[in-house]
């Protein structure tokens, strides 16, 4: 595993995505934190009003606009009807027609009607970030995306492809073409998939990069998170084996300590040997390589876990 | 009300939470357990991994109801086990057909347009289920329909988004802007007032007007159904808050999680939707015990090995159940008369009937 290339960033923009609950939002947020450590320009983005980032960065919510979040980060909260509105301006030039469409709630209508319409607003305002130059340089170095779930990543990020094939002509089309050339290319986009190592989201985790693959999008390495710490095992007889251990060492324990601890670490050890199972069943069905992130026994996920993990996503910072 | 005499009693139990919480899991568990409890059940999941649809004995699931093969041990129990996929697009076009004369349908069927809503406009998913649920609910087969919800980034998009389709499909806006493509509503254009006709000039010019001629069709062959899409989504939503309903709230104990589960129980009450109980999923459990009030430190005498892991193990496990707890109470208690169910998290997968029968037994046992 170690001989593979570990880098998540390789493009500019990193797509990050997974199954619900297996902690994207953390693992984009300790990436940015971490290529912002190594002195990139980061933009971190969250598609749509999720409220994710805020209270990570100690703020009520993120806005549309860009706004400095920490040193050498920048967040935003991309919305489908503002980048319609902002997509308008660019190319009619005519902020009247925003606040008319924003009245008659036309926003609403194009981007229920039109397939994937919603989709590559979305991803369209990635692709202008990634695009964005000042003084002939880069602004970004790199893009972070909190993307939808994997149940709904290949549809999103297939959006320009589909408008490509269903809109004849018209600015949304060229619009949709430089978005889909973004997004298949390698040097400029890969997708960070975030996986927790058990049975089904390694499962999910297989079949969406199947899915990716096929359609021509890059994937960056796999973030593992949640991995629990291996122990010792206790053997056949856990409650003796903790008994003369203790013994041994001349700690008095009684019968009901030693019956609870030997539960715990028995129960502890086994889900550790699954997951270390299911990782390696990713690695044999999935040639690319897997980052781990230990499991922080906490139930929350503040600024000192995320720069916890940011650490240890700083070695894949190139 | 504890678990199983929340099984018996209900003819409908539906099961909604955020993504990722377990609530496919909790669905198939609930419907073995009331089958295994002896009665008729079905069980109507979204999305299920495939894995969880082969932990029922069966290779696939499909849009059509199959009996799991269950061995309920008691031979004279008249329970039964039934597993289905929701398929949103054959639902919809059965509702279509319903709804008009197979000449239309055909039409609508042919529509680009209605591809597109039928596969994936927010809320159609939303909005089959329950058309589903009251499909099953008609045929009058099962004693107990158990319903998972779509995995909607918010446990509260299920509610809304029935209203936001038939909205879409009546909308006053949508006919309005699709009058210059409508055979029969060209006089109306110039009712419009001028930021509609500047906004529509835009929209045209960016979607190209092909598009838009297939989604005027669209509505023109829907005109008349609005009223039955309406109908039917009223009394869909009668049946949700009937006696016999119950809703399942499935959660997490982390902290986001949690906070989403209090809010929608608390929309449900405000909807007059039965809220049957909070189902807790992979909860820590640790119990304090004599002697083990400072692991640390007895770690650290104990040296290192299997006693020394041990002991570290059981002060993190113990440290995460005490803050689950005051979690839990800070964000749960306030619901009152609701019981709270917890299940501990496991060490293996749930993969197969026996795993599930585990998960609805711990249901059954556990307490607030």
């Amino acid at each position: 595993m170690s001989s593979m290339p570990t880098s998540l960033t390789a493009s500019r923009v990193a797509v990050v995505s997974g199954k619900g609950g297996v902690g994207k939002t953390t693992v984009a947020a300790a990436l940015a934190i971490a290529a912002a450590r190594a002195g990139k320009h980061v933009l971190l983005a969250e598609m749509e009003d999720r409220e994710a980032f805020a209270p990570i960065f100690g703020l009520r919510k993120l806005a549309y606009t860009e706004q400095t979040i920490a040193p050498n980060i920048t967040g935003l909260t991309v919305e489908a009807d503002e980048a319609l509105v902002d997509y308008l301006r660019m190319f009619y030039g005519i902020p009247t027609i925003s606040r008319a469409l924003m009245r008659t709630k036309a926003v609403e209508f194009a981007t229920q009607t039109a397939p994937g319409l919603k989709d590559i607003l979305l991803i369209g305002k990635v692709k202008e970030a990634e695009s964005r130059r000042h003084e002939g340089r880069h602004v970004f170095d790199l893009i972070v995306v909190d993307a939808p779930p994997t149940g709904r990543l290949p549809r999103f990020l297939d959006a320009p492809r589909a408008v490509v094939e269903l809109v004849k002509g018209g600015q949304i089309r060229t619009q949709a073409q430089g978005v889909l050339d973004m997004v298949t290319d390698p040097k400029r986009c890969q997708v960070v998939m975030v996986a927790q190592p058990e049975e089904m989201p390694v499962r999910e985790t297989e079949e969406t990069i199947e899915t990716l693959s096929k359609m021509g999008i890059a994937l960056g390495p796999i973030v593992m998170n949640g991995v629990w710490p291996e122990i010792r095992s206790l053997g056949k007889e856990p409650e003796q084996t903790l008994r003369a251990a203790a013994s041994d060492a001349g700690v008095d324990l009684t019968d009901e300590a030693i019956s609870v601890l030997a539960g715990v670490a028995t129960t502890h050890a086994r889900r550790a040997r699954n997951q270390r199972k299911a990782m390696k069943s990713l690695a044999n069905d999935v040639s690319l390589p897997q980052i781990e992130l230990p499991y922080l026994f906490t139930e929350h996920m503040g600024r000192p876990e995320v720069e916890q993990l940011s650490q240890i996503l700083a070695e894949c910072v190139t | 009300m504890n678990v199983d005499e929340l099984l018996l009693d209900r003819h409908i139990i539906v099961c909604t939470g955020s993504g990722g919480v377990g609530k496919t899991t909790s669905a198939a568990a609930l419907a073995l357990r009331a089958a295994e409890l002896g009665r008729r059940t079905i069980v109507c999941t979204i999305d299920p991994a495939r894995r969880l649809a082969q932990s029922m004995g069966l290779e696939q699931l499909g849009g059509d109801p199959k009996l799991v093969p269950v061995t309920t041990g008691r031979s004279k129990s008249k329970g039964e086990l039934w597993a289905m996929m929701l398929d949103m697009k054959s639902t919809f076009d059965q509702m279509v057909l319903e709804m008009t004369t197979p000449e239309r349908a055909e039409k609508i069927f042919e529509n680009p347009f209605y591809h597109h809503i039928s596969s994936t406009l927010a809320g159609t998913q939303e909005y089959m289920a329950m058309e589903k649920l009251w499909e099953l609910h008609e045929e009058g087969r099962w004693e107990l329909i158990v319903i998972d919800t779509p995995p909607t980034r918010s446990a509260l998009d299920f509610l809304d988004a029935p209203r936001r389709l038939t909205d879409f499909l009546e909308g006053r806006f949508l006919r309005l802007m699709m009058l210059p493509y409508m055979k029969a509503g060209k006089t109306g254009l110039r009712m419009i007032n001028f930021g509609t006709r500047v906004a529509l000039r835009a929209v045209t010019r960016i979607t190209g007007s092909d598009l838009f001629a297939d989604v005027a069709d669209f509505f023109q062959q829907f005109e008349g159904m609005y009223e039955t899409f309406k109908q039917r989504s009223k009394r869909v939503r009668e049946l949700l808050q009937a006696r016999r309903t119950a809703f399942l709230v499935v959660t997490a104990p982390t902290e986001p999680s949690l906070k989403e589960a209090r809010y929608f129980s608390e929309r449900l009450t405000d909807e007059k939707i039965p809220l049957g109980g909070v189902i807790v999923n992979r909860a820590h459990a640790v119990p304090g015990v004599a002697g083990l009030e400072d692991p640390n430190s007895l770690a650290a005498r104990a040296g290192d090995g299997v006693l020394a892991d041990a002991l570290r193990t059981y002060g993190e496990w113990r440290a995460v159940s005490l803050r689950e707890e005051r979690l839990l109470e800070g964000t749960l208690g306030a619901i009152k008369d609701t019981p709270v169910w917890r299940v501990p998290d496991l060490a293996d997968d749930v993969h197969d009937l026996k795993a599930l029968r585990e998960i609805g037994q711990l249901l059954a046992d556990a307490a607030r």
